[in-house]
């Protein structure tokens, strides 16, 4: 409790001294401060705060990492709202609905602060650059990936989070343009989790149930690997292990047990801990001025399989 | 409060100004009110940001849709009933409101079609507690499930973003002078409502039927329609609040209001409301809202972890109510 009271009143009587003197052109490290607002607390999230961290360590900036309690829109317009009043230098966002945030995100850039998103966008709010995985190609990735291992034919499904979400809709219209080029491979469920474990699980199993024939299921987000683990380690679906061509998405600790005992094939990983870096270092190269000008970076995917399970980085 | 004669019911209240002076002094809410002031005075300390004027609008008029829905939950706490329902009913009228737009509707019969569900839900409350004689607690869990249900199926889990007139996003995001206009909502509300219960029979009849139920019947008092208005009012409160809600964010979502209940009741809870009826009061409604607003803005502003957020509200409430209750003790009113 002492060392935050003291954090703290060092951090208020630097802001304090920051607002008297008067703003210089080009800051140093040490007076930048930034903020990172993930969408929510997740683990994927945990990872871009990793990196964020890291970055911010490392150029000496002050940095605050804020998360909502929840994924209404209206939660990060709050917050971001509080950081605008807090006069911070840059903020960088992952943004849960992208219409809400445009008009407290186009305030924010007026008033001099530096404004990117990361992972999820929202395109029309004025911000510098877009910072994630170009959904779309990663949707292409896992189709490809798909058609080869099946052959070129079968059933397959799709199992999503939000039915809403912006970057899980681009990774299925990315799947369905990527399987164009199997015209054997057909799509027979698209069902929605909301991110829910136990709703995923009773997705997962209603589906196998109606379509026994089924030979491949796209996990599109993070709540795909361990539904489809958890159901293929149970009595009944059992037998199906190995059998179903599994995709996920999403690293998550479940996901890679899955991975090695078998019941999931491949999975799309990310790159959070690099999106997080990249977001505060460019964040803190636009604040001061320096390098060129910032257009949007696609931080791509890896395919990991059992074979570079050991070896791949984030 | 003090005990009313009879002699007085069927005369208009006149108070002088002296009365009303001294009277504010011993008013409960100032045991709220300090302990408000107090938490203000703490984060002013650890940031300059907090006293801006920028800063300051921004907290009120985030916490105005929940104070907003306190009045009318504060209403429904004090006949002794709760309304669990107004955080569906908030999304549901957000949601109706964007499908209006979307189908071409001009502003006015937009907002119209807003309130008109929460007036219909808000009646519906009424007539499962005082007909079909439900518990409130039973009624408006089953509203506000019904509720939550509706929005999904309509939505199918996408938010709903039309193209709105500005003269409707005024409403939301407009200002007069330096004061947002959901506060100048927040604050007229505020003050009808203040006047409604401390100043007219209505108002006295609504905390009888919360004191005691057969008394206040007994002696008169039409409790059952009593009953009726409050939940009906509660609803068309909630829909004013999912009105403004959609004319500042624009976009409808599936999970509007989620919870929202909860954030309601405990502002209510702060502002002097005993559940088992009778007590509480608008104002204290409005200070308990207040209470939770600048916890959450200065937990940014001091960059404290933010999931300790919800912790330290509870902790606050707790030790805000505890303060009252001790103060209400110890003068023996």
């Amino acid at each position: 409790m002492d060392m935050t009271f003291r954090t703290v009143m060092s951090v208020g009587v630097a802001t304090a001294a920051l607002c008297l003197s008067v703003s210089a052109q080009a800051k140093d490290a040490k007076d930048i401060s930034v903020a990172v607002i993930p969408k929510v607390a997740v683990p994927f999230f945990d990872d871009c705060n990793k990196g964020a961290q890291q970055a911010a360590d490392k150029t000496g900036v002050k940095y605050q990492w804020v998360v909502p309690q929840n994924t209404q829109g209206s939660t990060q317009v709050k917050i971001i709202e509080d950081l605008i009043s807090k006069h911070v230098d840059g903020i960088a966002i992952s943004v849960n609905e992208p219409k809400s945030v445009e008009s407290v995100m186009k305030r924010a850039e007026q008033s001099g602060i530096k404004v990117l998103t990361f992972d999820s966008d929202s395109p029309k709010s004025g911000r510098s650059m877009y910072i994630g995985t170009n959904n779309e190609s990663a949707g292409e990735t896992m189709a490809e990936t798909m058609g080869k291992a099946l052959g070129g034919s079968g059933d397959v499904a799709i199992v999503t989070g939000q039915l809403g979400a912006v970057n899980l809709n681009e990774r299925i219209a990315g799947i369905k343009k990527g399987l164009a080029k199997y015209p054997g491979i057909k799509i027979v469920e698209t069902q929605g989790t909301d991110d829910d474990l136990a709703r995923g699980v009773s997705v997962v199993e209603t589906t196998l149930r109606a379509h026994p024939q089924l030979k491949g299921i796209f996990g599109v987000s993070q709540v795909g690997g361990p539904a489809v683990s958890k159901v293929l380690n149970t009595k009944e679906f059992g037998a199906m292990k190995g059998k179903l061509e599994v995709l996920a998405f999403d690293d998550l600790p479940d996901t890679l047990k899955a991975l090695k005992d078998g019941s999931i094939q491949g999975i799309m990983v990310q790159r959070p801990v690099t999106m997080g870096s990249l977001a505060v270092n460019n964040l803190v190269a636009q604040i001061q001025g320096t390098g060129e000008a910032p257009k949007d970076i696609d931080t791509g995917v890896t395919v990991v399989t059992k074979d570079n399970l050991g070896s791949y980085t984030k | 409060m003090a005990a009313i004669s009879s002699k007085e019911d069927s005369q208009p209240v006149h108070t002088r100004l002296s009365d009303t002076l001294r009277g504010w002094l011993k008013i409960r809410e100032l045991n709220i009110f300090s302990v408000l002031l107090l938490v203000g005075i703490l984060i002013s300390i650890f940031s300059p940001y907090f006293l801006t004027t920028n800063n300051l609008m921004g907290v009120f008029r985030s916490f105005s849709l929940i104070a907003i829905m306190s009045i009318g939950m504060m209403l429904v706490i004090i006949t002794g009933g709760i309304d669990l329902s107004v955080g569906s009913v908030m999304g549901l009228s957000s949601l109706v409101t964007a499908l209006a737009f979307q189908h071409g509707a001009g502003p006015v019969t937009a907002v119209f079609a807003g309130l008109f569900v929460g007036l219909a839900v808000g009646c519906f409350n009424g007539f499962l507690v005082t007909w079909i004689q439900l518990p409130p607690f039973i009624a408006t869990l089953g509203t506000l499930s019904i509720g939550r249900g509706l929005m999904y199926m309509i939505t199918k889990g996408v938010p709903v973003t039309p193209d709105v007139p500005d003269s409707f996003t005024f409403i939301g995001q407009g200002y007069l002078g330096l004061v947002p206009f959901p506060v100048v909502i927040m604050i007229f509300m505020t003050i009808c409502f203040s006047v409604l219960m401390r100043q007219t029979r209505f108002g006295r009849h609504v905390y009888a039927t919360g004191g005691n139920e057969m008394a206040a019947r007994l002696s008169g008092v039409r409790t059952f329609r009593v009953k009726f208005i409050v939940y009906a009012l509660s609803g068309l409160i909630a829909s004013i609040a999912g009105i403004v809600s959609f004319s500042r964010f624009v976009s409808a979502e599936p999970a509007s209001g989620f919870g929202a209940e909860l954030d309601v009741i405990a502002a209510a809870a702060i502002g002097g409301a005993s559940l088992s009826g009778g007590a509480g009061s608008v104002e204290g409604a409005i200070i308990g809202a207040a209470l939770a607003g600048i916890i959450a803005n200065g937990v940014v502003l001091l960059n404290i972890d933010t999931y300790a957020q919800q912790a330290i509200t509870g902790c606050v409430i707790l030790i805000a109510v505890s303060i009252d209750i001790w103060r209400v003790r110890r003068k023996g009113r």
